[in-house]
């Protein structure tokens, strides 16, 4: 019988779609060898090293340290969600559709917290779209109509290198045949970018005074005066210029990042920006969007949302969903110490979270399914890898304007899908439940 | 009538106990028995008050929590008659959705102190949380009414959103103190943090030290304000005595918050 060796198996897989950052490219094209990726095409720096590095790194199934299969670290992760009190099932953004929605099932059985990525990155945003609604649009309309772009608060040139060139600053549309000539770019941060060397002109403002500027923008729009000579550090006829430049567009769109976000006032400022966009709506059509980080970070506030009728920071333990931002989001649950055992999911909260929080993470029962590495699989109780999802795994994903886009399995992992690992996670928990007292499993958990 | 005692037996250090069953509305044609078995959610399980504290005395609208209890939640919630007295700690949503009747919090008490509270008295000895007397997320409005008095200080988003009422604090207060209310009074005895009023379109925000006020303010006038005499003569019967300065000085009024209707008032002795 011939060896297999010298034997090339090659494949072109074509209209893949990125799973690294929230503008999900579906045009990447993948080379794969023998089971293995040789080549990347289309993608960008950060893109084409998800896919070239995605054999690096891979967890091992454990537990308390000591290897063990999948199926025992399921029964593991199994028991210790089936016998807490006040679980947090968190992370689920760098995943695909179909493991979120069983993500939620499991918290809905579990009567969990269940929080995402987004809760520390884009959640303000959410709240500010609840509170006062949004003006927005796809990247197919910024790329075929946009000509003011504003970037404020977000370094697209680093964080998502392909945004500008495919949708918002060189792309060439229909009503903008020239491309980068036919708009204006114009980048608003605390300090210059390398997404400045990209944009017409670039506004440097203070720390913390973004508030401050919408808000007088805002009263600029409805003609007021304002007493002061200089807002954020800018003076107030540079502002009344940018105003003029909003009002003049043909279509604007505002793009915010975590800059905004993340900094004092939080969804605050938000609401003051989606106002602002939504005022100059009486002059021009203008719009805003956030810039969304993790590939299907935007698919898990979707689904959530439908399942539960909330976007994130969601609780079960009664039985039905509950929605509170600093009371149930994952970094007031951990400071608060009120969680007794944690699923994490496809996010390495350990390594990305403050120190008091991360401390009680490790104090508590906690089980890492994730295909990597990290801070967080170091110290689980249980680890149990899993197939990444958009490489290895197949699926559905959100693209940051809220697009539904296929994501592709283009290799073979010796591992199971987070779907699959849920799935067996949630059989397990309800014949526990059922074969313990032979109480039929409610909803929200075994409660007397 | 002798009041309800609640003693507690094992407070909850780490998971949260929700207990909206404290109320004097429930407890008033209620036995001990009954009392004891009401219930309560200790994270996802469903036990009975009598698993955690110790009840003496039924049948009645006055309850006293003997203990601090800082991780029990939604006490006094919904709550329309009565008085309940907390020697010590509370836990978030404390008088959330009040309608009636007296809360007085001899320790702190935490996030979302009577948040959308219509009618009643919440009082706190101690400081308060992020969000006292606002609204919950995605309701319109906060605080209809009644009266909240800090004796500490309180964190972010205090009265935001909030539709009528008072609120007083003695001590300090975080960022957003009123952001987006629609009307009610506000009356801060300590210092405020940044961007005071944000986004209000109604109401009024009494501070007493030099506040650092958003571009969105205009400045109107110096005067004596009738309303703030009449204002602090009620807030004496609850005890909490201005300064000569304070209660017939004068002050700056400023109105704003411009990017919204502007109708929004902040007084700041001049």
């Amino acid at each position: 019988m011939a060896e297999s060796v010298g034997v090339k198996e090659v494949k072109v897989i074509e209209g893949v779609t990125c799973p690294f950052c929230g503008v999900t490219c579906d045009d990447l094209v993948v080379h794969v060898e023998n089971g293995k990726i040789k080549e990347v095409k289309n993608a960008c720096v950060l893109g084409k090293d998800t896919f070239m590095h995605h054999l690096e790194g891979w967890a091992t199934p454990r537990i308390q340290g000591k290897p063990a299969t999948i199926d025992q670290c399921i029964d593991a992760a199994a028991e210790i969600l089936a016998k807490a009190k006040y679980p947090l099932i968190y992370g689920l953004d760098s995943t695909e559709l179909q493991a979120q929605r069983k993500s939620i099932e499991l918290a809905d059985l579990i009567g969990a917290n269940i929080d995402h990525t987004s809760s520390v990155c884009h959640a303000p945003s959410l709240q500010a779209v609840q509170t006062v609604g949004i003006s927005s649009c796809t990247v197919g309309e910024v790329k075929n109509r946009a000509d003011l772009v504003i970037f404020w608060g977000c370094n697209p040139a680093e964080a998502h290198p392909r945004h500008p060139s495919r949708y918002s600053v060189t792309a060439k549309g229909l009503f903008t045949p020239k491309g980068k000539k036919d708009r204006m770019v114009i980048h608003v941060d605390v300090r210059p970018t390398p997404t400045a060397r990209m944009a017409d002109a670039f506004i440097q403002i203070k720390p913390n005074s973004d508030y401050e500027i919408f808000s007088a923008l805002r009263a600029l729009l409805k003609g007021h005066e304002l007493d002061q000579a200089e807002v954020g550090g800018v003076a107030i006829d540079e502002w009344k210029t940018l105003l003029e430049k909003m009002k003049s567009s043909k279509f604007g769109i505002l793009y915010w990042g975590m800059g905004l976000t993340m900094t004092r006032g939080k969804y605050l400022n938000i609401v003051a920006l989606l106002t602002l966009t939504q005022e100059l709506n009486r002059f021009t059509k203008f719009q805003a969007a956030p810039m969304r980080g993790h590939g299907n970070v935007v698919g898990m506030a979707q689904v959530l949302t439908w399942q539960t009728g909330f976007p994130f920071a969601v609780n079960m333990s009664r039985g039905y969903p509950r929605f509170n931002p600093g009371e149930y989001s994952v970094a007031d649950l951990l400071a608060h110490g009120e969680v007794d055992a944690a699923l994490i999911l496809a996010a390495d909260a350990i390594g990305n979270f403050p120190a008091k929080m991360a401390e009680h993470l490790r104090s508590i029962p906690m089980i890492a399914v994730d295909p990597k590495e990290s801070e967080t699989t170091k110290v689980a109780t249980v680890v149990i890898p899993t197939a990444q999802a958009g490489i290895a795994a197949g699926g559905m994903a959100y693209r940051m304007d809220h697009i539904p886009l296929v994501m592709k399995k283009v290799v073979d992992s010796p591992y199971p899908s987070d779907r699959e690992v849920l799935e067996r996670i949630i059989a397990k928990v309800v014949a526990m439940k059922n074969g313990g007292n032979g109480a039929p499993v409610r909803a929200g958990g075994a409660r007397g | 009538m002798p009041p309800v005692i609640l003693r507690v037996k094992e407070a909850p250090t780490g998971v949260p106990l929700e207990a909206e069953s404290i109320s004097p509305d429930l407890f008033a044609d209620r036995s001990r028995e009954e009392i004891e078995a009401l219930p309560v959610a200790l994270g996802n399980e469903s036990h009975r008050l009598g698993d955690f504290f110790q009840v003496e005395g039924e049948r009645s609208d006055q309850i006293e929590v003997d203990g601090s209890i800082p991780r029990v939640k939604w006490v006094g919630s919904g709550m329309t008659r009565g008085r309940v007295v907390i020697h010590g700690d509370v836990g978030m949503h404390a008088g959330s959705y009040m309608r009636g009747g007296e809360i007085l919090i001899e320790g702190n008490a935490a996030d979302f102190l009577g948040v959308e509270m219509e009618a009643g008295l919440i009082r706190v000895r101690g400081n308060a949380g992020h969000r006292a007397g606002a609204a919950y997320r995605g309701s319109k409005f906060g605080m209809r009414g009644g009266i909240i008095l800090i004796e500490g200080d309180v964190g972010h988003e205090v009265g935001a959103y909030m539709r009528r009422g008072l609120v007083v604090i003695k001590g300090n207060a975080e960022d957003f103190l009123g952001a987006r209310m629609a009307a009610g009074t506000i009356c801060l005895f300590g210092r405020a943090g940044l961007r005071t009023g944000g986004g209000m379109q109604k109401g009024m925000i009494v501070c007493m030290h030099p506040v650092e006020l958003l571009p969105t303010f205009a400045y109107d006038c110096i005067y004596a304000p009738i309303f703030l005499r009449i204002l602090f003569k009620g807030l004496k019967r609850l005890g909490v005595q201005p300064t000569p300065q304070q209660a017939n000085g004068l002050y700056r009024r400023y109105h704003g918050d411009l990017a919204e209707i502007g109708k929004g008032e902040i007084l700041i002795p001049a």
